[in-house]
């Protein structure tokens, strides 16, 4: 009945504050997801979802919104067990709408919750619970929060800002498997006890956007672009580790924003180093290449060792990958023997990065020396993508 | 209640630990337990303003200009020092013996440390150092951040090294406090007001990287030792990087009571509970 009554009255607040709601956004809290890995184990998450017959995902789903907008979340909590928030990372929000508890409200299962805001500085934001934040956020109960210009144009950063051809957003996490033991995440709830965690945090798996491992570089999630492409990047971490996200010099990163405000001085430079709760946004400008490579490392805040390095694939969509005009290229993905044409002709095989492996003159290849991965097989001009198993 | 209580915290804030002058400073070398919130203590080694063993390291505001007589005495068995990068160097202080030198303070944010070692100052021997510029009235809140492997402590105590790449920590501290003492803690609780600027010094003694997470507001880097070519960005989280500081400024727009946290969020626990870590509140009055 407090619950309710404390609901009713950010209600009343809300409507008295925001008047019009230019945009409302569901948003569903639930503790029974599945997140799978790429070694093909998994564990289970919480999360935030837009419906209640999706799946749960980490990172939760993109909220946008345009500058100036009057915002209502609407939080629906189908998750028994403890109850959840949604913080407003980096928004500025009044204390009632900034989803701590004790400080704000909390949401119990099957209750709605209301935050209200008014969209402040175009840029990348977050959200996240901040009921027993330590465990719900590594839980899985997180996602990235996009502040478009005024008018929601698409492709430009702020209002009277820089335009791009395209945008990427990466948000940086990892998990400590540990963490996700059910006698981690079915935790009492009692705000008069303490709450008891894991005293050390040793992540098994490194993320961005969910992915890990080989699923990081899977030609699915590849980042495609055209030749010449001016590319904004928004760079995030809401983990517990540093990342450092590391451009190929070619492309000529230039940082000019943070936590959504623009830099004083603009930051060049091809390593942009992301601290859990940072956002960053980057400029690429790419030419004339076929692809470029990603690298995200993870570093221990303790050690300051690399935990982990990872790659991820920008991948120019203008290139003929697997077309099957005059040739056909099979059996792909292989273990050995890769067929490419019914008689001779001239052929390369390089590793994304380039580096040539083969070349010759057949009608095929083996490729059992090589290391599993993503090569590409280029045939008269054109390219086709092949993977080693 | 805490609202209206906020500015006599803050009056006694200001008065609190300020130097004019000419100013004659005893600082002792004291080994002795840290207790953490669940009652563990750790044994650390520490600078004391008075003559008994204090906790953690004193946090010391002067102003532009004063002139200040500093006398170390170490206390302790071992040889230690005391070191201002640029300003001061005492050398060897041999266990029982004292140095005195005096010096004039130009504005700025100093730490200041035991040279000796690196383990030294890990055990609590480094501490922040203020002298305000000339005319400079705005209130100034102070962390000193620090984590603690008690094992590590033990063994550092006993003439151990430190392996960083082993290090884990199990208790993360602003001001030598855990758990609800940093709530208690007028230097780091920051009572503000609507439309008034105040100032936050974040001073990393420890290892580790923290990344300090504001509620409510975006501040503006006024200073930083890691990066300053970075002074002058509004941000809402900070990078704190080992044995560096930010000075961070904001002019409150809206009342409320804001939590400020590591974002690494397994530095808000300590001893494996939650919220015991580095974490506290700005209570803002209209």
């Amino acid at each position: 009945m407090r619950i309710l009554s404390i609901i009713s009255l950010f209600l009343l607040w809300g409507q008295i504050c925001f008047g019009q709601i230019d945009y409302t956004k569901l948003i569903i809290g639930r503790n029974q997801g599945t997140h799978y890995f790429h070694d093909g184990d998994s564990t289970r998450i919480f999360g935030f979802t837009e419906t209640l017959s999706e799946e749960t995902n980490i990172p939760g789903p993109t909220i946008e919104v345009n500058f100036g907008d009057s915002v209502k979340i609407d939080f629906w909590n189908v998750s028994q067990g403890a109850p959840h928030t949604i913080h407003l990372h980096g928004l500025d929000v009044d204390q009632q709408n900034d989803g701590v508890p004790m400080l704000s409200f909390e949401v119990e299962h099957m209750l709605h919750g209301y935050y209200y805001f008014k969209a402040p500085h175009p840029g990348t934001y977050l959200y996240h619970c901040h009921v027993g934040s330590t465990i719900h956020l590594q839980a899985g109960m997180y996602g990235l929060l996009i502040v478009r210009p005024s008018n929601g144009e698409m492709n430009l950063n702020w209002d009277n800002g820089e335009s791009y051809d395209r945008e990427f957003s990466l948000l940086a996490s990892e998990i400590d498997t540990v963490w996700h033991n059910d006698t981690i995440l079915d935790h009492d709830h009692d705000p008069m006890m303490p709450l008891m965690v894991p005293e050390t945090f040793n992540a098994q798996y490194f993320l961005v956007n969910g992915l890990s491992g080989s699923q990081m570089n899977d030609p699915v999630n590849y980042m495609y672009f055209q030749p010449n492409d001016k590319v904004y990047m928004r760079l995030a971490n809401l983990g517990y580790y540093g990342v450092r996200y590391i451009f190929e010099s070619s492309l000529n990163a230039r940082t000019v924003s943070s936590d959504g405000r623009p830099l004083p001085n603009v930051q060049f430079g091809d390593t942009i180093e992301v601290l859990p709760g940072e956002r960053y946004e980057t400029f690429l400008q790419f030419g004339n290449q076929t692809s470029s490579i990603l690298t995200v490392e993870h570093f221990n805040l303790n050690t300051h060792l690399v935990s982990s390095s990872q790659e991820m694939v920008f991948w120019s969509s203008s290139v003929g990958i697997d077309e099957i005009s005059n040739y056909n290229v099979f059996p792909n993905p292989t273990d050995d023997l890769i067929f490419f044409s019914e008689v001779p002709v001239d052929y390369e095989i390089t590793d994304i990065t380039g580096k040539m492996h083969q070349k010759g003159y057949s009608t095929s290849s083996s490729l059992v020396d090589l290391p599993a991965g993503i090569y590409l097989l280029k045939i008269d001009s054109r390219t086709y993508r092949i993977v080693k198993n | 209640m805490m609202k209206f209580l906020s500015i006599s915290f803050l009056f006694l804030f200001l008065t609190f630990n300020v130097y004019s002058a000419n100013i004659d400073l005893r600082l002792e070398i004291f080994s002795g337990n840290l207790s953490m919130f669940d009652n563990s203590t750790i044994p650390v080694l520490t600078y004391s303003d008075s003559s008994t063993f204090s906790p953690s390291s004193p946090i010391l505001i002067f102003e532009d200009g004063d002139v200040l007589t500093l006398k170390v005495v170490n206390s302790d068995a071992n040889v230690h020092g005391f070191k201002i990068d640029g300003l001061i160097d005492m050398g060897s202080i041999a266990a029982g013996d004292s140095v005195t030198q005096a010096i004039t303070l130009s504005a700025g944010i100093y730490k200041y440390y035991d040279p000796s070692s690196l383990e030294n100052q890990y055990l609590g021997l480094s501490g922040l150092m203020h002298v305000k510029g000339t005319g400079d009235l705005a209130p100034y809140y102070y962390w000193n951040l620090r984590e603690h492997e008690p094992f590590l402590n033990i063994s550092v105590s006993g003439g151990g090294s430190i392996d960083q790449t082993l290090y884990s920590p199990k208790y993360y501290t602003i001001n030598g406090n855990s758990g609800d003492a940093i709530d208690n803690d007028a230097q780091a609780k920051i009572y503000g007001n609507v439309n008034s600027e105040f100032r936050l010094i974040i001073m990393n003694h420890g290892l580790s990287i923290h990344s300090m997470h504001f509620h409510g507001y975006h501040l503006q880097i006024l200073d930083n030792s890691k990066n300053p070519s970075h002074n002058g960005r509004e941000k809402d989280t900070f990078p704190v990087y080992p044995g560096h500081y930010q000075l961070l400024s904001t002019t409150p727009d809206k009342p409320g009571e804001y939590p400020i946290h590591d974002h690494n969020l397994i530095a808000v626990t300590g001893g494996g509970q939650y919220h015991t870590g580095m974490i506290t509140t700005m209570l803002i009055a209209p």
